[in-house]
């Protein structure tokens, strides 16, 4: 951890900052929210790292989507994921957003979310412990330092692979494209 | 002189309170067994802020924000800190009762725009806790304005080192006491931190703000914390001569307000209500009838 390093700071504060203050808004889909209390509580303590839970995904930079997904549930992660402020990363919790894990046969579960969102990492188990969750805080870490950690660019650049996947599956979407295509020109 | 004044009590105010912020959450997280975030987290926190993007959903959204930091970054001018008092010589507690609402009021300028249901409940939420606490903080300014026969800080502060601290002295006793019980409700700290609430309305008032926005409010927030402290410790703990001494009297007021707020839980605000309007209204209403009795 780098975190007192002030040489590191004046070089690029952007960076340090995304890293050590990851504001996180814990989307509850199933039975991965169960590892949660316990990681953010008195037993492995989030806060040290500088993660910490927010109310509202405009306050929010890191999304971790804890469980299964199914189709209504995916209406809400993207527009969560689209309210979230720029740069915002996003990560999977269990196998279930991985490959649809135990409910891979099920006819309203999606099987893979990085079709609909775009992924920064992966937690994989079930259900992963909340070791687990620093292990990946700290993959993280080394991800933002290379600049690596990009799915909200590539959200931005794919825009329309992504939103024909999700026009697929959920039908007609109600809300107006995020990045329309006249904008980009 | 006077601007360079104001520009290091702007830079104090703004160390104090990020520092405040920043203890607060380390002494929380020990009382819960906790090993808690580096006491720069605050700061880390809003140097992210300000490299994020934020979305703004208007021109009221952006200026009331910013009113509601000028509103607490004025009033920082008017209090007395150790020798420096740039703008307070004369009248400063009702320039400071005034500018008082300026928080508020930005803030809900700046929610009214962004039209979402959980800050309009946020905003109406502060306003009647205001409503709850200006009551008790008019009678306590009217019993220290009546017992000094003065409405200069400055001169309160001098008057104080002359003699006794007024929370020592018995007339001010029980109006010092009723500020220390609103305390909590001025800086929105627990048990009246109702209008924050995340787990009930999503953290009311700030619901919409990210990236900048957030970051300004957590600055109004630093800013608030000082103010509050500071009128505290000028009033009623006799202020102090040089900078280092006030700082420490104001850690104390601080350390007592964050234990408060690491034990209680949150008030309804019918509740909060019923009890800014019993007990310290009626302590400060006594303080008030013993002070035109002695004087």
């Amino acid at each position: 951890m780098d975190r007192n390093q002030l040489t590191k700071w004046l070089k690029s504060p952007s960076n340090m900052g995304h890293k050590y203050s990851l504001d996180v808004v814990y989307f509850c889909t199933g039975c991965g929210i169960i590892e949660i209390p316990p990681s953010i509580t008195a037993r492995w303590d989030a806060e040290r790292f500088g993660v910490k839970p927010v109310a509202t995904p405009r306050q929010a930079n890191l999304f971790l989507i804890t469980g299964y997904v199914s189709v209504k549930t995916l209406k809400a992660i993207i527009r969560t994921y689209e309210q979230m402020q720029e740069p915002k990363f996003a990560v999977g919790f269990g196998s279930c957003p991985i490959n649809g894990g135990m409910y891979w046969d099920s006819y309203n579960t999606v099987n893979h979310l990085d079709k609909y969102i775009p992924i920064d990492g992966w937690i994989a188990g079930c259900m992963p412990r909340p070791e687990a969750i620093f292990v990946a805080v700290t993959h993280l870490w080394t991800l933002i330092d290379k600049e690596i950690a990009d799915g909200y660019k590539r959200y931005r650049d794919k825009y329309k692979y992504y939103r024909a996947n999700q026009e697929k599956v959920l039908g007609e979407l109600e809300w107006p494209p995020l990045f329309p295509e006249d904008d980009k020109k | 002189m006077i601007v360079l004044e104001m520009f290091m009590l702007v830079i104090l105010a703004f160390i104090i309170g990020m520092f405040f912020l920043g203890l607060s959450r380390k002494i929380m997280a020990r009382i819960q067994w906790r090993f808690g975030p580096p006491i720069t987290q605050p700061v880390i926190d809003i140097i992210k802020l300000f490299n994020q993007d934020s979305i703004s959903h208007g021109l009221l959204f952006n200026f009331g924000i910013i009113l509601s930091l000028a509103g607490s970054i004025v009033m920082v001018f008017f209090l007395p800190m150790g020798g420096m008092c740039p703008m307070s010589s004369s009248g400063g507690m009702l320039v400071i009762l005034y500018i008082m609402l300026l928080g508020p009021l930005g803030l809900a300028l700046s929610g009214g725009e962004a039209a979402n249901p959980n800050i309009s409940i946020g905003i109406s939420r502060k306003f009647i806790l205001a409503l709850g606490y200006e009551v008790p903080l008019l009678l306590i300014f009217l019993a220290v304005m009546t017992h000094y026969g003065t409405i200069s800080i400055v001169e309160i502060v001098k008057m104080q080192s002359a003699n006794l601290w007024s929370f020592a002295s018995l007339p001010l006793l029980l109006s010092g006491i009723a500020y220390l019980l609103i305390l909590p409700a001025l800086l929105g700290e627990r048990p009246f931190e109702l209008i924050k609430a995340p787990q009930e309305i999503a953290s009311g008032p700030m619901t919409e703000y990210g990236g900048k926005f957030l970051a300004l409010v957590t600055l109004q927030h630093a800013f608030h914390t000082f103010v509050g402290i500071s009128l505290f410790v000028n009033l009623f703990l006799g202020g102090a001569s040089n900078p280092g001494y006030f700082f420490l009297k104001m850690l104390v007021v601080f350390i007592l307000l964050i234990f408060v707020n690491a034990v209680f839980p949150r008030f309804r605000i019918d509740q909060a209500i019923k009890y800014l309007w019993k007990w310290p209204t009626l302590l400060a209403f006594i303080g008030l009838i013993i002070v035109v009795i002695v004087d």
